[in-house]
């Protein structure tokens, strides 16, 4: 199965439409679309859905070690300016 | 000319720190070390070159925070130095093959069905075996994007970056933003999909 050419113009504009980048006019023609096709809906809302997953994904929390290495290395940075003075 | 919102934490920090103050610099990493951590680990997989690119990113923040004019945000500024960090990382490495992904392989119906199965998120906790797998799902589709669209996507759907914003970051036009964003979403898609169809 491929897809419509008219199809796939919408296609193209689906992340422009998702983010509210679109004027009103294409986003009226796109709803329009929308309404009559429901593998374009179905093409959307799919690809809606992922960028919401996606966007959900917890942080990893910085290991220990990591985070006491990275303010050795600021300290010891730190402490050499601070040995020259200020005067930049 | 463009007034920038700076963040008003920011720049009384930034004020401190430039008036002689360590701490301010403290704070100014605890404020965002964890998310330029985590873009690392995005970008270059491995928990030691994350830690690289936060090194990096703060101690070369530290030297030039004297003369950054806040003409955008700190978060901002902070990310373009972690993001050309990254890049310097990867020409070292040469372990990735940059690729380009084409429209036409990511369309439904090309080599696929033309249905996707996209989990929903489920507040309910006892799926938390769910969630742990669709984090795991989503983490081995990210990882598996070329990085020029990893980069993109990272900046624009994690960060929360806008479209300028990251066109900004990376030195790119803001079509290029968004034509390697969409085909990022239209790839985790086919990969989240791939997955839950069992294929
Ligand atoms: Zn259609």
């Amino acid at each position: 199965m491929t897809m419509r050419e008219e199809c796939k113009e919408y296609f193209e504009k689906i992340s422009e439409y998702l983010d509210g980048e679109l004027d009103s006019e294409t986003c009226e023609k796109i709803e329009c679309h929308l309404r009559e096709c429901p593998e374009c809906l179905h093409c959307f809302e799919s690809l809606k859905r992922t960028a919401e997953i996606c966007r959900s994904l917890p942080r990893e929390k910085i290991p220990e070690d990591v985070e006491q290495r990275l303010k050795d290395k600021l300290k010891g940075f730190l402490s050499k300016d601070a040995a020259k003075s200020f005067d930049l | 000319m463009n007034l920038v919102k700076t963040d008003s934490t920011d720049h009384q920090l930034i004020e401190q720190f430039r008036n002689g103050s360590p701490e301010a610099m403290e704070k100014i990493v605890e404020r965002y070390e964890e998310s330029i951590f985590n873009f690392g680990l995005r970008m270059c997989g491995q928990v030691q070159d994350a830690e690289d690119i936060m090194q990096e990113t703060f101690l070369n923040a530290l030297r030039s925070l004297h003369n950054f004019r806040e003409e955008t945000k700190l978060k901002n500024w902070l990310f373009r130095i972690a993001a050309n960090a990254c890049l310097r990382k990867r020409r070292k490495k040469k372990f990735e093959l940059e690729r380009e992904l084409s429209l036409e392989s990511l369309m439904p119906g090309a080599g696929s069905e033309a249905k996707f199965d996209i989990p929903s998120l489920s507040p309910d906790p006892d799926s938390e075996l769910l969630r742990a797998e669709l984090r795991d799902v989503i983490n081995d589709a990210v990882s598996s994007l070329p990085p020029k669209y990893r980069m993109v996507f990272s900046l624009r759907d994690v960060e929360g970056f806008d479209t300028e914003e990251t066109a900004q970051i990376l030195g790119i036009t803001s079509q290029a933003v968004k034509t390697r964003l969409h085909r990022a979403r239209l790839f985790l898609r086919k990969k989240i999909s791939e997955h839950y169809r069992g294929e």
